[in-house]
């Protein structure tokens, strides 16, 4: 695999917040807030723009739920090559937090 | 009861584009909620119960029912877009909340990606521009008229305004100052600037004298002298190109004659080809006139 650019913070905690499951736009935001303790926000023209470019890039996909009873909602979902890339983000971030330890 | 509307036609470049949030903040406050946005001018409706603050962003939409449900989850409610694809948002402010709940970008990255979106589209209008400014400069030197002049420098006045434009969008850091008042007068000095300027420009092409004569030799043609050929009008003192072709067995005397019957360019010659004569005529009526003993053959056109 070609080495990554790192990845937005914005991209990475959507990434991050979508590894265990699919979310809506709304989840993926308080997700973020909660692990990040308020650090990390993610307003809505920037979520637009990286759910946008993600999907391009196949990193993520969306999925429609119709179920009855619930309003119809929009969630994404991680594909595997998203999946990939959140390794390989995280073992770089692992890095380079070892790398700060032993210096 | 009826809906008390207002509009408001303020401009703004897209490089001060906040300056139109802090307005519609402002007509917010003072009971005018935005109903419709365009290129122009706004509309805006009274209801002095409720205060929204807003948000603008700039991009081209390939879901619009996502985009519109992204924001909605957020609390953000669309109002409408522009042709050009500024799209506006608002939330209904609440004091109580911090400010950054009012930012619809939270990143920089984001937020550069906005506004280089916006420099690609214009940097494509701004070529186009420079392309023409170009094209009517060449023209300028070869035929200086009026027309050509006036789209020459429109042209240049429409590439170095978005350009400059493109230039700040692509600015990583914008901690440049913001002209809050000029700004809004100077697009608005642009944008009639382009349309005076191209719409002149093409008015007076069009009322350019565009006569050709052409005179082939008849057999045992009668010679003449002095004749009036063709007449035409010069609607606006400037320079005039003559196209002038001669072939004649005696020398042939061609003339450009105004309304006191004075000479304004002559040529005698029995070969003479020569195009773009530059003849500065002021505004009146003009005519040709040619004497020959023998056969000729003319070809010529004013424009």
């Amino acid at each position: 695999m070609k080495k990554s650019e790192p990845l937005s913070e914005s991209y990475y905690y959507i990434l991050l917040c979508l590894a265990k499951g699919a979310n809506h736009g709304y989840g993926i935001m308080q997700m973020t807030e909660e692990l990040s303790k308020g650090d990390v926000k993610i307003g809505s023209g920037t979520m637009y723009g990286a759910t946008s470019n993600m999907m391009k890039k196949g990193w993520i996909r969306e999925i429609v739920s119709d179920g009855a009873g619930f309003e119809r909602r929009r969630q994404y979902q991680l594909t595997d090559s998203g999946r990939d890339i959140l390794r390989a983000e995280i073992k770089r971030l692992k890095r380079m937090l070892e790398n700060a330890e032993e210096v | 009861m009826a809906n008390k509307y207002k509009y408001s036609f303020a401009l703004h470049s897209a490089w001060n584009y906040q300056n139109e949030v802090e307005e519609l903040d402002k007509y917010s406050e003072n009971g005018w909620q935005l109903v419709k946005a365009a290129l122009f001018h706004r509309k805006y409706v009274k209801n002095e119960k409720i205060r929204y603050r807003y948000q603008l962003d700039f991009r081209r939409i390939e879901d619009k029912g996502r985009y519109i449900e992204t924001f909605r989850e957020q609390g953000w409610e669309y109002v409408d877009s522009t042709i050009n694809g500024w799209h506006y948002f608002r939330k209904i402010y609440d004091p109580s909340l911090p400010e950054e709940e009012y930012e619809i970008f939270t990143d920089r990255e984001s937020f550069n990606a906005m506004k280089k979106n916006w420099a690609r589209i214009a940097l494509v209008i701004a070529i186009f521009g420079g392309i023409m400014a170009l094209i009517y400069g060449i023209k300028l030197i070869m035929v200086p008229s009026v027309p050509f002049l006036l789209l020459f420098l429109t042209f240049l006045i429409e590439f170095s305004v978005l350009f400059r434009g493109v230039l700040i969008m692509r600015a990583k850091e914008s901690k440049r100052k913001r002209n809050r008042y000029r700004d809004s007068v100077l697009i608005t000095v642009f944008f009639l600037t382009i349309i005076l300027g191209t719409s002149s420009g093409i008015f007076l092409s069009g009322k350019r004298p565009n006569i050709t004569v052409n005179r082939i030799p008849e057999a045992n043609e009668e010679s003449v002298n002095n004749e009036r050929i063709a007449d035409f009008e010069v609607k606006y003192p400037d320079n005039y190109f003559l196209d002038l072709g001669i072939e004649s067995k005696d020398p042939m005397t061609f003339e450009v004659v105004n309304e006191n019957g004075e000479s304004v360019y002559k040529v005698t010659d029995t070969s003479f080809h020569e195009d773009d004569i530059r003849l500065n005529l002021k505004k009146g009526t003009y005519y040709f006139s040619m004497s020959c003993d023998t056969y000729y053959n003319l070809n010529c056109n004013i424009n």
